[in-house]
């Protein structure tokens, strides 16, 4: 790792100005010498006075939660992402390549259907209905050999299951009252989060990113292939599992409280490759670096934007698919992505 | 003291299909054992049956009188070294990052490669005269550099066995001797037991010591070279006819029967 320390140490800087930018930009401006007195009189214990009341309290209640979520959620899907990458030696696979987004989707959408939808509802209902997607993949790509191979078809097949079921109660649902919110949360955003969302997302995605972190390396020869691994020493399937598990809860945690954002679980992994290379030592703390600075610029802009503000996930797809096109030319004249 | 790899009754099934059947053979330390056949043979499956990367359906490996199969993966690989015929890698790792991979056996599960493990790496790789290949891109090196980092790779991981699985299959004539030269002077130096399984027998008659030889699963022949490599036993598994010929060095070449056509 030590000779990423550069990249390390620049990903580190580009994220903190990153949240600074996101906590003053907004329809409420906060300046940049308010947001400093807000910090001295809260470090120094005195509390902020009467003029900071206002800038406090939106700082504190709206921007600083909405902050924290987007960096844990980016960060989570970017690690999360490497990781079933390398998972399944393929660098086209996304966090949702078991099905976790599309049981999302599905848990959501009943939620806003059975007209259960607060949003902690809707959270719970994707969480778990990502979770039970999860599972079924696994379940079925083990009945079929537990290959690679089998594990990806399994997630297509309950990815297709479980889209067709968002697609029933789309058509079923009140079209004035229930489709809208529907399509708005499968866009993905982070509009009313809070303090009770950042928290619940932070408790699985913190010790999620901690564990992954910890067991970084292995992902080195697991990236390999089964039977290499196998010969290392690597008890294949059940590193698998704990990482599926660990990148499932992850990816649930994220997708539940902010809907599909999808790209930067792709693109972010393939970005940090380029730059830090393969090794996981290095690429998995950089991708969580990026992947929380990408999307908290993400939706930074989709704020600040005229015109009001916009689902982030569609401007993450904007952005995120023309910049992997570039990632990709760029990278086949350095003599291929795999380099 | 006993053989270092020791395999018996071995025999594995493959979708209720024998694939092999009662294989038995020994080997000591600081020799090299030659898998011979022709393809389909087995030789590939015999040796992932002895790493446990297959599980046999019969038979007992012992390593210095171990039962491996009562064994856990890391124990496994801190016994036996895989050069596999080939890896294709689908992300980039350089050759020092390969040869660290050999540690993972030896690692406390939350633990990182250290700094000494990064060193020995390098020195594996010196070792073997390709230091200046460790910040290379796997993917970019030649047949034979690859080969040689796998062996760095093995070397790197420390164990008394040493299994290759055809490690001159996709090398020139130069690069298939030179790989072959490594293997043997490894062998001797670090008094391993290693097993390769090989397409050319005349390989086999250079290097190795004793010879296995499969037909259709089946252990044909077993013992010394001296006693295995003769026409007999060539024609019988290779279904061809064979000359076998005694060079200046004391050593044989097996060549087909002229069939009369030529160039």
């Amino acid at each position: 790792m030590k000779e990423h320390r550069l990249a390390l140490a620049t990903a580190v800087i580009v994220l903190v100005l990153s949240a600074g930018v996101a906590l003053v930009l907004g329809r409420y401006t906060i300046g940049i010498a308010t947001l400093w007195r807000i910090i001295v009189s809260v470090v120094s214990g005195q509390g902020p006075t009467a003029a900071l009341a206002t800038p406090s309290l939106v700082l504190w209640s709206v921007r600083l939660p909405r902050v924290l979520v987007a960096i844990f959620v980016g960060a989570g899907l970017s690690v999360a992402g490497a990781v079933f990458q390398s998972l399944f030696r393929n660098p086209l696979v996304s966090p949702s390549i078991l099905g976790v987004s599309a049981g999302a989707s599905f848990g959501a959408t009943l939620a806003i259907f059975t007209a259960a939808g607060s949003p902690l509802a809707v959270e719970s209902y994707a969480f778990f209905c990502g979770l039970i997607a999860v599972f079924l993949a696994y379940q079925v790509g083990r009945s079929s050999g537990n290959s690679v191979t089998s594990l990806v078809l399994a997630g297509v097949i309950v990815s297709s299951l479980f889209l067709a079921g968002v697609s029933f109660l789309k058509y079923k649902a009140d079209p004035f009252q229930r489709l809208p919110s529907m399509v708005f949360w499968s866009m993905g955003s982070f509009n009313g989060v809070r303090w009770p969302d950042a928290v619940r997302v932070m408790c699985i995605v913190v010790p999620g990113l901690a564990g992954i972190y910890l067991l970084r390396w292995w992902l080195n020869p697991i990236a390999l292939g089964d039977e290499d691994a196998t010969a290392l020493g690597i008890n294949v399937p059940k590193a698998r599992v704990f990482y599926i598990i660990i990148g499932t809860l992850v990816v649930a945690a994220s997708v539940a409280a902010s809907g599909n954002i999808g790209w930067v679980g792709l693109i972010m992994p393939h970005m940090a490759r380029f730059i830090v290379g393969s090794d996981h030592d290095a690429l998995i703390p950089f991708s969580a670096l990026i992947g929380g600075a990408f999307m908290l610029v993400m939706d930074t802009l989709t704020r600040a934007l005229p015109g009001g503000e916009i689902p982030v996930g569609v401007l993450e797809a904007f952005i995120g698919a023309p910049f992997f096109g570039y990632l990709l030319i760029t990278s086949e004249r350095k003599g291929g992505w795999q380099n | 003291m006993g053989p270092a790899l020791s395999v018996a009754d071995l025999s594995f099934d493959y979708r209720k299909k024998p694939v092999l059947l009662d294989i038995a053979f020994r080997v000591e330390r600081g020799t090299i054992c030659g898998l011979l056949g022709p393809n389909a043979s087995g030789k590939t499956t015999l040796l992932k049956c002895i790493n446990r990367v297959l599980l046999p359906k019969t038979g007992e490996i012992t390593v210095e009188g171990q039962r491996i199969a009562d064994m856990s993966r890391p124990e496994i690989a801190r016994l036996m070294a895989v050069v596999p015929q080939q890896v294709s890698l689908v992300f980039a790792f350089t050759a020092l990052q390969m040869v660290v991979m050999g540690r993972a056996a030896r690692l406390a599960p939350l633990s990182l490669p250290s700094r000494k493990d990064r060193s020995d790496a390098q020195a594996a790789l010196e070792d073997l005269g390709i230091g200046e290949l460790a910040h290379r891109p796997f993917s970019e090196l030649s047949g034979g550099e690859r080969q040689l980092v796998l062996l760095a790779r093995a070397l790197h991981q420390d164990t008394p066995i040493l299994l290759l699985d055809e490690p001159t299959a996709h090398l020139d004539f130069k690069n298939q001797f030179m790989i072959m030269d490594v293997v043997r002077d490894m062998t001797r130096a670090k008094g391993l037991a290693t097993v390769v399984s090989l397409h050319d027998p005349n390989l086999a008659a250079r290097y190795c010591t004793r010879l296995v030889v499969l037909k259709d699963g089946r252990l044909f022949r077993e013992g010394p070279r001296e006693t295995v490599f003769e026409r007999q036993t060539l024609e019988a598994v290779y279904g061809m006819k064979v000359v076998v010929e005694e060079t200046a060095e004391g050593s044989h070449v097996v060549l087909p029967m002229p069939s009369g056509g030529g160039p």
